[in-house]
């Protein structure tokens, strides 16, 4: 189990983002498992997905369920924690303690709302260096995530090249697909139609946004599942009744499944949050610094490398993990790929999938062991 | 399904590449041919495999694998990414041999390919005396559960290698463990040698 900690960087100098504007005193929460070895050699950085937090293995403060990845993370565990020192933060632009739009802006004694620079992927990993680099880690053993957490991968092996001994980015893509923006577009206009958004300035106000986010995580999360296991798991089965109500109540399974997923996502995440992140992910092309040229991009990457898909993932399908693996065959680096074959969609990296876990522990610990 | 599983024909193959070389096996199975050559010759070594139990093997012994199909994916690959390609046992599986076999040449500055002959004089036998589909230790399959879809003989090969513009420089003979200069289609090399096993390279225009 780990405590959550909480730690202030960039105090001196303030970290420049892509947007132009600079962020000074960033605060950074994460937890850490196991322990930073002498040689300083073990550390693996875990990327948190869009709606993820630092509480990748332990119980989670509000929702007081076990962590997001508790299945991966622990002791003799894919990510062994009795062998490696875990780091997951979270990302700035986040509602869990790290710099974002709900924190306190220290210039005006306010919270930021939407006076939050635009931030993308390449700041949250700006701000995940000074926290590595505090924690005096100067090469990561590993550098993992899926979905956003994969961009974040990504962006690590572009940016800090040098810094990354190995890295498995998971159901991912290099850049963001028009599909992938007006699933998120969706999800923001949903958030601001809300009247009790007030452009996002509420944090003082008795009525949130809290419509408007409900429904925003219910359109996603339709993305994050297949077809097949929304139909096996709910069909047109009907939810406590025998026969149809002729009315908009929830007549359906799916439906009263979807009102849960948007009732209890709101209890555990902001807004304005949001907005921000998914910006960030739609802003999101790893090669965008370099004329749009991947090879450009991670020209000087001499990571190992295992890219992670599943075969009923739509959102990051497997064309876009493939598309990684053939830029990184290109450039001669040591990559590897697998394709799991699950009706679990794209949330199969956040569920019990035995084939994901044997890859991850294979890769993982025939890498150190060669280390 | 791999035919090259022992360590001395795994020698063979590392007799033909040079240490320190880079190589991709098609149809890698579960990694020991590769970890053999790094193991020996300090080889730098990736695979691709299309049974994906067999993948996660090559993960867990830090072989470089991507779950691939050699009909499919060897097009991803730029050319001359590798020093040495190797299709061990897998040519007869592929939906177009032919376009496997141009792959290979146009991804590896050399490829060294074996494969059943099918010209071996026991199976000849076979199919001449008991008028059904040979089966012996080394094609083991019934004919109706065969993963094999274009088996041919040695000379089939040799003259596969004529149409696609790829010279054959060396033969192995498994059976003396013996590389051998290549001479040339004849009949008894197709009659006697169970496995065809070359290494070979494109004509350059």
């Amino acid at each position: 189990m780990s405590e959550n900690k909480i730690v202030e960087l960039a105090k001196e100098q303030a970290l420049v983002l892509d947007c132009g504007k600079s962020l000074k005193s960033i605060k950074t929460a994460y937890t850490t498992y196991g322990k930073l070895n002498a040689t300083k050699d073990n550390a693996i950085l875990i990327c948190h997905a869009l709606t993820g937090d630092q509480y990748v293995a332990s119980k989670h403060p509000i929702t007081k369920k076990e962590g997001w990845w508790s299945y991966i993370v622990g002791p003799e565990k894919p990510i062994d924690t009795n062998k490696f020192f875990v780091v997951c933060p979270n990302v700035i632009g986040g509602c869990m303690g790290s710099t974002g739009p709900k924190e306190v802006n220290s210039e005006t004694g306010k919270e930021y709302g939407t006076d939050f620079p635009v931030i993308t992927i390449a700041d949250m990993v700006r701000a995940q260096k000074l926290l590595i680099d505090y924690l005096g880690i100067e090469k990561i053993f590993c550098v993992t995530g899926g979905s956003m957490g994969g961009m974040l991968v990504l962006e690590w092996l572009s940016k800090f090249p040098k810094m990354v001994h190995s890295a498995i980015p998971i159901a991912t893509a290099t850049n963001h697909s028009a599909q992938n923006i007006a699933l998120n577009e969706l999800a923001r206009q949903s958030i601001m139609a809300d009247p009790n958004w007030n452009s996002g300035n509420y944090y003082n106000s008795d009525n949130k946004p809290l419509k408007g986010l409900s429904v925003a995580r219910m359109a996603a999360h339709i993305s994050y599942l297949s077809k097949d296991a929304l139909h096996s798991k709910f069909g047109r089965n009907l939810q406590d009744k025998n026969s149809l109500d002729y009315s908009f109540d929830a007549d359906f399974q799916i439906e009263s499944y979807l009102r849960h997923q948007g009732f209890t996502f709101v209890d555990r995440f902001d807004a304005n949050s949001y907005l921000y992140i998914t910006r960030a992910m739609d802003y999101f092309d790893v090669s965008s610094s370099n004329n749009g040229s991947l090879i450009e991009s991670f020209k000087n990457t001499s990571s190992k490398v295992l890219c992670i898909s599943f075969t009923s993932d739509w959102l990051y399908p497997t064309s876009e993990n493939k598309k990684i693996v053939k830029v990184f065959n290109t450039l001669g680096i040591n990559v590897s790929f697998i394709e799991i074959e699950t009706d679990g969609g794209h949330d199969s990296f956040l569920l019990e999938e035995p084939k994901l876990f044997e890859a991850m522990q294979g890769f993982i610990k025939s890498t150190y062991e060669n280390l | 399904m791999s035919l090259i599983n022992e360590k001395k024909d795994f020698k063979i193959i590392a007799d033909l590449i040079p240490a320190k070389s880079s190589v991709i096996d098609v149809g890698c199975n579960d990694g020991s041919l590769l970890e053999f050559l790094k193991e020996e010759k300090d080889i730098d070594v990736r695979g691709m495999e299309i049974d994906q139990q067999k993948v996660q093997l090559c993960l867990s012994k830090g072989i470089s694998v991507i779950e691939g199909d050699a009909d499919l994916d060897l097009y991803d690959y730029p050319d001359n990414l590798f020093d040495y390609s190797i299709l061990t046992y897998t040519l007869q599986a592929t939906k177009s041999p032919k376009n496997v076999l141009s792959e290979l040449v146009r991804i590896s500055s050399k490829a060294i390919i074996s494969f059943p002959n099918f010209g071996h004089w026991k199976i000849a036998t076979s199919l001449l005396l008991k008028r059904k589909m040979p089966i012996s230790e080394k094609l083991s399959y019934s004919w109706h559960e065969t993963p094999n879809l274009h088996f041919c003989t040695i000379n089939d090969f040799i003259d596969l290698c004529d149409e696609v513009g790829i010279r054959i420089e060396k033969q192995a003979n498994l059976k003396t463990n013996k590389l051998n200069k290549f001479n040339g289609k004849n009949l008894l090399n197709s009659y006697f040698n169970e496995v065809g096993l070359f290494l070979v390279s494109k004509i350059k225009n």
